[in-house]
């Protein structure tokens, strides 16, 4: 602690950005999210590919229930919003704030991640199972891949909170909670793309 | 020399001016104004499916864009190599989908 300890324990203005640590952290953060993208690319162009091979099976027209992703879509973004407000109370130097914002986004996190397992139990149920063809195959790796992410990203803010809680917001925890919240919008992110290719141009045809 | 570094980490004097919520909350308003239009080109869909194609990618481009410079601060001084880091995975991911759908659907 010593080493990052500042004079009489005042944070400075933007502490994810006031150690070298800090802004090193923060920078490969960023390098991290441009591979992220790069995977995330990969499984998109499989499920543009294949998108059609339904194999007999349903297909995403028949499939997709809108309003489900409309509400999914809705819960994602506004807790997008929620880990804003973390940051600003982070900011002010708010750790209780901070603390009450992040755990508003991990709640939201956690309903969207209900709202998807419904849908996939939903679809499962219809016939559409992994091994059933090329378009469920990829349709579950690149959506499941996506719900990966936000089950780790609940995970990790909820470790986050905790060490908090126990430590306060110090130059070292700050960028930690500064790049779980750029985390978690590269998540939102990707679902607009998600919302955008599979379902709705799904539903086009 | 270390006046400079006491100087680099203390609170600096004057008081620092924290920006408000407002801007996000119209970040905010935008996505969703964005995606409700998504939504209702699909839904009330009567045009063709090409521009309606066109149209849901320029919208999901538009809104990624807004949160990426607001919520992600990419707009913010000092984000040079962020922006270098995130562009080469878009590049690379760009190259893959338009080979997808060049050896696809073409």
């Amino acid at each position: 602690m010593s080493g990052h300890s500042h004079a009489e324990g005042v944070l400075p203005h933007e502490p994810e950005k006031a150690t070298l640590e800090g802004r090193n952290k923060v920078l490969g953060f960023w390098l991290f999210l441009g591979g992220e993208t790069v995977l995330f690319g990969t499984l998109f162009s499989v499920f543009i590919a294949l998108r059609d091979q339904v194999n007999g099976g349903p297909t995403a027209s028949e499939l997709f229930s809108l309003p489900v992703v409309a509400a999914a879509t809705l819960i994602l973004l506004t807790s997008s919003l929620t880990s804003v407000f973390a940051i600003q109370a982070m900011h002010r130097n708010q750790p209780r704030t901070l603390v009450n914002w992040l755990l508003v986004t991990i709640l939201l996190g956690l309903g969207f991640l209900g709202l998807e397992i419904y849908e996939f139990v939903e679809y499962a149920h219809e016939g559409h199972t992994f091994a059933a063809s090329a378009f469920s195959t990829s349709f579950y790796s690149l959506v499941g891949f996506h719900g990966g992410h936000v089950a780790f990203g609940i995970l990790w803010i909820s470790l986050l909170i905790w060490q908090v809680l126990r430590r306060g917001l110090t130059v070292v925890t700050a960028p930690k909670v500064y790049v779980a919240g750029l985390y978690w919008h590269f998540i939102d992110v990707v679902w607009v793309f998600i919302f955008t290719v599979v379902y709705l141009m799904g539903k086009v045809g | 020399m270390t006046a400079d570094h006491a100087a680099a980490v203390e609170q600096p004097k004057k008081r620092v001016r924290h920006e408000g919520p407002k801007k996000h909350i119209i970040a905010y308003i935008f996505s969703l104004i964005l995606t409700i239009l998504a939504f209702a080109v699909v839904i009330t869909g009567e045009v063709r499916a090409s521009f309606v194609y066109a149209m849901l990618v320029l919208m999901a481009c538009v809104q990624v864009f807004i949160q990426m410079a607001f919520w992600m601060h990419m707009k913010d001084r000092g984000h040079t190599f962020p922006i270098i880091g995130i562009l080469s995975g878009v590049v690379i991911v760009f190259t893959m989908i338009i080979m997808a759908v060049y050896w696809t659907w073409w």
